[in-house]
């Protein structure tokens, strides 16, 4: 994600520490029915992701709206089609009740949180760092780390390709028909070209590496040293402030009913 | 006769999973260290792949099955490879040879210095060795790729067609770099191009069509005893284009002097909203051939494509004296420099009958196969009708994209770069059709990088520098300015804003 931030304190974090301490928090994510509590770590997060990860404002936004978009539809789902008791309105088989409604919107936090957690992630750690600190750190297998990194590269190519497959068709006049058999035949027409190029690409690729005396299981040195340091004690301490002020701020501040969300 | 010093093969029994005869039968070759040797032999013949088991790795790394009753491989050895695109695993030109000294378990304090030692020795002058090799040019990856393999410290260096996919800048910028290697440096060469890199062996190998070795011996015995051979094989010998010239016509088909067949004015080509190319005034003559000529990256397929209107664009495009609509387009054909990608049937038949039904109203079956037919012909694909377009051969993929791109309405074939990494053979026969064509009225605009095809080919050349059509130039005259000097794309992207 080179290029479009700027670096933040963030990205000095070991990125297998800030791996395994993300992934940490989605779990216990899992475990928080309270909803003001859920409301106050969303704002926290998004606080986090707006100011934290360095991105411009124009990017951000642009990230930001595909979750936007799952936040409503959790929060629309689970409103209309949820079960409970204290019925606000009906219509049909749409029924929203003061439970559904208020599971809905835990819902869709919920899922805004996990976007948004990921979202930081991507946008603070480099694809190389992060798999030599994974090498490094938690002694990820080096043939997958260096398999990840060289597809890296393929990337861009593909997409360049594509662009050059839909010119080439525009070019031919090919129109794959519509419904169901025209979309099977737009998908191989797309696919077969773009996966054949691919996969001698990789092939060659991967001889390329073994010639270089790459052998996947070997002992090796490291370019990058990745190691831990300051940083990480501070996002730790960090995920333990974001903690203590959630826990006792939804005391405080109680914005939404203070109940617990699961059916009893 | 085993082999007792130095390295080889000694009856070497190879072949292919799926193809009905051996590559190899008891095939024997030897070297000795500091030799400096080139393969030669028709697209086919197996030298690369005789190049991979002298490397070890065929059958370590590359699963064929093979039998010998002696290999000799050497200790240390490393490979450069054809396509500059697929041989590197990292995105940084440091990381890149970084990865090899990681390899080798080079302390990691020591690595700065050596891959800035590996990047100076083959001539890569970055101010910032962490560059991202996307940037480089085809010959600069190559030079790249030359540095991360003398990092490995090889006994033996094996080079599989380096300049194959390069233009002529780019293959001088790989061969000036193998020269400066030091000279008890044994190489080990396949090329097919070998005018620019004579001086760099000592040592040639001649293969047969069937694999076997027709000669052995000095550079000079082996060049002067077989030129007939080099140019059966489609070798760019030096001197070939001498060999090769055939009678171009000079008739013209229609007289210059009336309205062009194309007219480009204040042309702008523009991809995400920047313009990529611009041209102030530039005509397109019935049953021309031009060349389209510059720098990687000057913007060449950019015109073309702007021309089809692939791309959007703005100013006048004017088509038989009016502004191109939709139905004009019809009468453009466009081969694309990669073949593979503009295939949209599943055999070879089926491909150039695509074409046929797309283009002619209501055309009866008897229609499509007689038209199939005479077109596969005339390109020597009947024989191979019945095969899936991606199990040609390159040479024979790249005629099958221009056969079946055009039909009977085309007016204007704009082609990227279509003799591209083909050996001498196809280059021909692709050039003699294409002349074939032009003769039968079409007129053919190319990208190319050989001053060869731009001088015994083309009528015209347009020039391309920076994103701006620069110059047209034709042998009577000297260069024609059609942009205002320092117009770039650029200046007028600049321009457009404000």
């Amino acid at each position: 994600m080179e290029g479009i931030a700027r670096e933040t304190w963030l990205h000095r974090v070991n990125p297998s520490v800030k791996l395994l301490l993300s992934l940490g928090v989605l779990i216990s994510l899992l475990f928080i029915h309270n909803l003001n509590v859920m409301l106050l770590l969303t704002i926290v997060i998004l606080i986090c992701f707006a100011f934290g990860t360095g991105v411009s404002k124009k990017v951000a936004l642009l990230f930001f709206l595909p979750f936007f978009l799952l936040f409503c539809s959790s929060v629309l789902t689970m409103a209309l089609y949820g079960k409970g008791s204290t019925l606000w309105w009906e219509w049909g088989i749409f029924r929203v009740s003061e439970e559904s409604f208020y599971r809905g919107v835990h819902l869709g936090f919920r899922a805004l949180t996990f976007g948004l957690i990921g979202l930081i992630f991507v946008c603070t750690t480099h694809p190389v760092r992060l798999f030599y600190s994974l090498m490094q750190q938690l002694h990820f297998p080096s043939k997958f780390a260096y398999s990840f990194m060289a597809s890296i590269r393929l990337l861009p190519i593909i997409w360049d390709e594509f662009q050059m497959i839909r010119m080439a068709h525009q070019v031919r006049g090919f129109s794959p028909g519509k419904g169901w058999k025209g979309f099977k035949r737009k998908l191989s027409a797309y696919a077969v070209p773009l996966l054949a190029q691919s996969i001698r690409r990789a092939y060659r690729i991967a001889v390329a590496m073994e010639a270089k005396r790459f052998k996947g299981n070997q002992k090796r040195t490291y370019y990058y040293k990745l190691s831990l340091g300051k940083w990480d004690v501070l996002f730790l301490l960090f995920l333990v402030g974001i903690t203590g002020v959630v826990w006792f701020g939804s005391e405080w501040v109680q914005l939404l009913p203070n109940q617990d969300v699961r059916l009893t | 006769m085993t082999i007792k010093s130095g390295y080889g093969v000694h009856k070497l029994r190879l072949k292919f999973p799926g193809d009905e005869s051996l590559l190899f039968r008891d095939c024997h070759f030897q070297y000795e260290k500091g030799e400096k040797i080139l393969f030669l032999g028709p697209s086919g013949c197996g030298k690369s792949t005789l190049l991979q088991v002298l490397a070890g790795l065929i059958p370590h790394t590359i699963d064929v099955p093979m039998k010998a009753e002696q290999v000799m491989v050497p200790e240390s050895s490393a490979v450069v490879f054809q396509d500059p695109d697929s041989q590197f695993c990292m995105t940084r030109v440091d990381e890149e040879i970084a990865f090899v000294l990681e390899n080798l378990q080079v302390p990691r304090e020591e690595m700065p210095a050596q891959i800035q030692k590996y990047v100076s020795a083959v001539g890569l002058n970055l101010e910032d060795v962490h560059t991202p090799i996307h940037t480089l040019s085809g010959g600069m990856k190559q030079r790249l790729a030359i540095a991360s393999a003398m990092a490995l410290q090889p006994e033996v260096l094996f080079l599989d067609e380096p300049t194959a996919l390069l233009d002529l800048e780019g293959t001088n910028q790989v061969w000036e770099t193998i020269r400066q290697l030091p000279d008890e440096q044994t190489l080990l060469i396949v090329e097919h191009k070998i005018e620019q890199m004579l001086d760099v062996i000592d040592r040639i190998v001649l293969f047969r069509p069937d694999g076997t070795i027709l000669a052995d011996g000095k550079k000079e015995e082996v060049l002067a005893n077989h030129q007939e051979q080099l140019r059966e094989y489609g070798i760019w010998y030096p001197g070939i284009w001498k060999d090769r010239l055939i009678y171009r016509s000079d008739e013209k088909i229609s007289d210059q002097a009336d309205s062009p067949l194309l007219s480009l004015r204040n042309f702008q080509v523009l991809h995400s909203g920047n313009v990529k190319l611009y041209t102030n005034h530039v005509d397109l003559q019935k049953g021309e051939w031009v060349a389209v000529m510059g720098k990687n990256g000057a913007g060449k397929s950019t015109l073309l494509q702007g021309i089809r209107q692939l791309l959007k664009t703005k100013g006048e495009l004017l088509y038989k004296g009016s502004p191109i609509v939709q139905d004009d387009l019809q009468e453009i054909g466009f081969v694309f420099q990669n073949p593979e990608l503009q295939f949209v049937a599943s055999t070879v038949w089926d491909e150039v009958a695509y074409t046929i039904r797309q283009t002619s109203k209501n055309p009866s079956e008897e229609e499509i196969n007689r038209v199939v037919q005479e077109r596969l012909e005339l390109f020597a694909l009947w024989e191979h009708r019945q095969k899936h377009p991606y199990q040609l051969s390159i040479g024979q993929k790249r005629r099958l994209s221009v056969c079946a791109t055009i039909h009977g309405r085309h007016q204007i074939l704009l082609l990227d770069e279509p003799t591209f990494g083909l050996d001498a053979q196809n280059t021909f026969s692709l050039l003699d059709w294409l002349e074939r064509l032009r003769q039968g009225g079409t007129t053919i605009v190319m990208v190319t990088h050989s001053e060869e095809i731009a001088r015994y080919y083309a009528d015209r050349i347009w020039w391309i520098e920076e994103g701006c059509l620069l110059k047209v130039s034709s042998d009577e005259e000297d260069g024609k300015e059609c942009g205002d000097g320092g117009n770039c794309a650029r200046d007028v992207a600049s321009s457009s804003k404000s």
